[in-house]
């Protein structure tokens, strides 16, 4: 059994060191070779750790072979248009203002009702709202509605708005956040000065406390309801 | 280029080198350890032919010495090679000491054979040929 659980750790780590060096892509938006690359790696990496008799290193060698065919292959995707295309395909025009374009459909083993399922999946229910719908390589669809129905932007209303930030979160769960503390450019004073206006005494009875760039304060203790609070616009914050 | 990206490139040229270097290593232990079984397993076959019979000293020392060779190596080769293609080796190893203690020469004659013929497999096996590619 100690053998067991000791590759079970030497396999998870090393899996996981791969999938960091393979980078953050590989989790959200799959190409088909990284979607095969997954599928085999899963495989392999419960060979060794069930079955005692094989060595972890054969696990490990093709893993590691495969983490190093996989990084050329991404490699020569970046350098080659062409090689990229081979590999991973192209994004396809299934919607073009004419209508369903249904020999792209046929080219991609689509029905008309995967069309649908991905159009209601970006919020329309109806091709008519749409100018331009394509497919990416990814297997995700990506939609350009008719102006008539594209969602009204700040921008059409002519209004002034003040530019978005990210708010700064500036106590975690019970502990301040050293790196915020600096980009906001506020001190611990102040600091205890919000908590004593939101009534906790303690940072680590607070749960969140954000600061955005126009001074609005977003602070929560532990079993309590949230506050917010406005103090003074800070200086210039880093994103 | 930025640091992630260096990390990233000097790791996988740590993986590359270490699979290299992992691949040369596996192919030599297995090689020298399986060549040194052959000879000494030629080496008893000899000693049997000379002494014109297995019940003597010089055979069993010879079968003895055979049988720690192999735990020795067997152990380390247990990292690259999987342990159930192996164990047979041993099994037979073990036998050759029953079959001189039985005095049985035919059998003992048949595990020589035996072990020389899973050398030949473990090699063929083992080595980088297209017959094991595809």
């Amino acid at each position: 059994m100690f053998t067991i659980v000791s590759r079970a750790v030497i396999i998870y780590l090393l899996v996981l060191f791969l999938y960091r060096l393979m980078g953050k892509r590989q989790l959200g938006q799959m190409q088909p070779f990284e979607l095969v690359l997954t599928l085999i790696i899963a495989d392999l990496a419960t060979i060794p750790m069930a079955e005692v008799t094989v060595p972890v290193l054969h696990g490990v060698i093709p893993l590691l072979t495969l983490t190093i065919l996989h990084f050329f292959i991404s490699l020569f995707c970046k350098i080659s248009n062409k090689f990229s295309a081979f590999v991973s395909g192209k994004p396809v025009i299934v919607i073009n203002p004419k209508g369903i374009d249904y020999r792209a459909l046929k080219n991609l083993s689509l029905s008309v009702d995967d069309v649908f399922e991905a159009i209601r999946g970006c919020g329309y229910f109806s091709i008519e709202q749409i100018q331009y719908a394509i497919m990416e390589t990814n297997g995700k669809m990506s939609v350009l509605p008719k102006s008539d129905f594209a969602p009204v932007t700040v921008q059409d209303l002519n209004l002034n708005v003040e530019k978005s930030v990210i708010p700064l979160n500036i106590i975690n769960e019970g502990k301040i956040v050293k790196e915020n503390i600096k980009l906001a450019q506020v001190d611990q004073l102040q600091i205890k000065e919000l908590l004593k206006q939101a009534n906790i005494k303690r940072v680590k009875d607070c749960l969140v406390l954000t600061i955005d760039k126009n001074g609005g304060v977003f602070i929560q203790g532990y079993g309590s309801h949230y506050q917010t609070l406005q103090t003074k616009p800070l200086g210039q914050v880093n994103e | 280029m930025t640091k992630a990206i260096w990390i990233r490139l000097v790791s996988i040229c740590v993986l590359i080198l270490s699979l290299a270097a992992i691949c040369i290593v596996e192919d030599k232990l297995v090689d020298t350890a399986l060549a040194r079984v052959e000879n000494m397993c030629v080496e008893i076959e000899l000693a049997v032919e000379k002494n014109e019979g297995i019940v003597n000293g010089e055979v069993a020392s010879l079968v003895d010495n055979l049988e720690y060779f192999w735990n020795k190596q067997e152990s380390v080769m247990c990292f690259v090679v999987n342990h159930k293609t192996i164990e047979q080796l041993g099994v037979e190893i073990v036998r050759l000491k029953t079959y001189i203690d039985e005095e049985e020469q035919i059998e003992f004659y048949v595990s020589l054979e035996i072990i020389k013929h899973y050398i030949e497999t473990f090699q063929h096996v083992m080595g980088a040929n297209l017959h094991n590619v595809f």
